[in-house]
């Protein structure tokens, strides 16, 4: 693959603009690397013999090869505590502002859509169980949900390969996993049980409104996918599914300026994470 | 980045534009950053800070005026970072909008180098 | 184990009956108002309603929800209620507008001309983001049929935005013309520039 050249600064600056337009990804200088090393991939996928005839492909999004670019960003990378600065972000500050208003034994609710084979709603019970101090005083709730049904039932039966229990320690694995051979590992049935699995298509209202609202929801490289009209109705559905002053999470190239205005941006240490406004109606945008 | 110069937010939905400032204003010594509307640079702001943005008025999901109007409100020292604001309207009631917006300057489009260079210097007193 | 176990899910079902959400879309507050603009994409005569409540909607994100209402529609009369709006003096609701429009580009493409010819230069500017949207050839013979004639600069300078992302050798004439009807302008000859330079790197790069 060394062959390609990498790309010239304009041709970056152009990728970067589509990609922004169109999914809402955003990368800066700093990623130029890691963008190259996937377009060189996705060049030799396709045959391209030029930055400029993959990206007159891209534009066109021939082959749905928009869907196949995102891809690159994205596939390989379900394992357990990924993005953990998020995790660290949700017990460290989201919370903390989350409980401002709660008593003893409140429901605190969080929902992991799309939760694929259920990495993200486990990993975010076992953190909270090892990293929040006052995980006892609340009913905690963890959701995941999924448009795919084949993925929850993987994700309910809860059996995972060494690859995605790469992060965890072996404290971590000996605590909430039991080994079944040599590759595989199960969650155990009292988490199983903590978290509820459900399909749902972030896209009809429909199937959002019954899962009600949520204090956090971690909604990660989804609506890169989606176009305008549907990323619209993805982001309202969204907002009606968090209490007003509760937080989503994006993914880490993910950008919500790009998406909708009607979240607000807040930065922690950890992270950068969108909030429903607490009364709608009296800020401007 | 030299920590010694100054920073422009280029707020604008156009590519070009932005390139357009960019090569001038780092000629001039400035250093750049860039945000295609109203949100990205209120999200680059939490992270970036800025001795002057220069915010276009129609920009996708947050336009220029609200932008403003939403910076103005926040905490000290981002509320206070001074802005050009450039548009391609020309009318006496779109001058109204942005100084009510919280603009400390309106200038039509299309912008020289000259002009570009002049307000910058002046709005942020001086490149370095 | 502090985690709650699993339970049902609410299994409330989304309120559609015509009357009350026509009703709540202009009389309620904006809780009411928003669900009801959300709903109206379910109700018989509901794109008239949300045209009506379009006008005089004061809240942003209920505005946003009207909006996506009308995309979600997307007739030739969800298009006819927003094209107005590209004129109105407030930019927040220019621009959501524009963000709808280019939301809908299969049920705006008949009115481009029109916009793209419109009276008010600020129109013709947002419209050439609408071609953005379109095929690469289509979009190219478009914005070139615009820039032979277009009399303002910003105009098209807007053009040379949409072509430096989508433009074929088809736009070099056109731009470098362009280039020569506004030599006084230093942005537009640094953005031909660099329209011109991405358009034939392309160029070259195919012949390789």
């Amino acid at each position: 693959m060394s062959e390609f050249p990498a790309l010239t600064e304009d041709e970056f600056r152009k990728l970067c603009e589509f990609l922004y337009r169109r999914t809402g990804m955003i990368f800066t200088e700093t990623k130029r690397y890691y963008v190259e090393r996937r377009v060189v991939e996705r060049m030799v996928a396709t045959s391209a013999d030029s930055f400029s005839s993959y990206f007159t492909r891209l534009r066109a999004n021939l082959g749905g090869e928009i869907e196949q670019f995102v891809n690159a960003f994205t596939v390989n990378e379900t394992y357990f505590y990924r993005e953990d600065h998020q995790l660290k972000c949700l017990t460290s500050d989201l919370l903390a502002q989350r409980i401002l208003d709660r008593k003893h034994g409140d429901a605190i609710r969080i929902w992991s859509v799309p939760c694929s084979t259920g990495e993200e709603p486990y990993s975010i019970a076992m953190w909270l169980l090892e990293n929040w101090s006052l995980v006892d005083n609340y009913e905690i709730e963890i959701v995941g949900s999924d448009i795919d049904t084949k993925v929850l039932e993987i994700a309910r039966e809860g059996i995972f390969g060494k690859r995605a229990l790469m992060r965890l320690t072996p404290e971590i694995i000996t605590t909430y996993f039991s080994q079944l051979d040599e590759f595989r590992w199960q969650i155990i049935e009292d988490l199983r049980d903590s978290v509820r699995l459900g399909p749902v298509n972030i896209v009809e209202q429909n199937e959002t409104r019954p899962y009600g609202q949520f204090d956090v929801i971690f909604c990660r490289n989804v609506l890169i996918y989606f176009d305008d009209a549907s990323r619209r109705i993805a982001a309202e559905n969204l907002y009606e599914n968090l209490l007003p002053g509760g937080f989503i999470c994006l993914g880490h190239a993910e950008s919500m300026s790009r998406i909708s205005p009607l979240f607000e941006v807040a930065r922690f240490a950890d992270a950068i994470v969108y909030q429903r406004p607490f009364n709608r109606g009296t800020h401007v945008a | 980045m030299s920590p010694d110069k100054k920073t422009v937010l280029v707020v604008d939905d156009s590519n070009l534009v932005r390139l357009y400032y960019r090569s001038i204003l780092e000629t001039a010594g400035f250093h750049i950053e860039e945000a295609l509307n109203g949100l990205e640079a209120l999200e680059k702001l939490l992270t970036t800070p800025a001795d002057l943005l220069i915010v276009d008025v129609n920009m996708p999901q947050m336009d220029g005026f609200t932008f403003l109007t939403v910076l103005r409100r926040k905490e000290v020292p981002i509320s206070g970072i001074p802005a050009l604001v450039t548009s391609t309207e020309a009318s006496q009631q779109d001058f109204d909008a942005a100084r009510h917006a919280g603009a400390n300057f309106y200038l039509v489009k299309p912008l020289d180098e000259k002009t570009l260079v002049e307000f910058a210097s002046m709005l942020t007193g001086g490149a370095a | 184990m502090p985690l709650i176990r699993k339970s049902g899910g609410d299994t409330r079902k989304p309120d559609a009956d015509p009357v009350s959400v026509l009703t709540a879309l202009v009389n309620g507050n904006p809780d009411e108002r928003w669900a009801a603009a959300r709903a109206a994409v379910h109700v018989t005569g509901g794109v008239d309603a949300l045209e009506t409540a379009l006008a005089s909607e004061v809240d942003p994100r209920v505005r946003e929800a009207i909006f996506t209402s009308l995309i979600r529609i997307g007739s030739a009369q969800s298009v006819n209620a927003i094209i107005p709006l590209l004129k109105l003096d407030d930019a927040s609701i220019r621009t959501g507008a524009l963000d709808a429009l280019r939301a809908m580009p299969a049920a705006v493409r008949e009115r481009l001309p029109e916009l793209l010819n419109d009276r008010d230069s600020d129109v013709r500017i947002l419209s050439c983001e609408i071609v953005r949207g379109l095929p690469g050839e289509e979009a190219t013979s478009i914005l070139c049929t615009l820039l032979a004639h277009e009399p303002e600069a910003n105009v098209c300078a807007a053009a040379i935005e949409v072509l430096s992302e989508v433009g074929g050798a088809d736009a070099i004439p056109d731009l470098d013309r362009c280039a020569a009807r506004f030599p006084g302008i230093s942005f537009l000859s640094f953005a031909i520039k660099i329209a011109r330079d991405r358009i034939l790197t392309q160029l070259t790069d195919k012949h390789v």
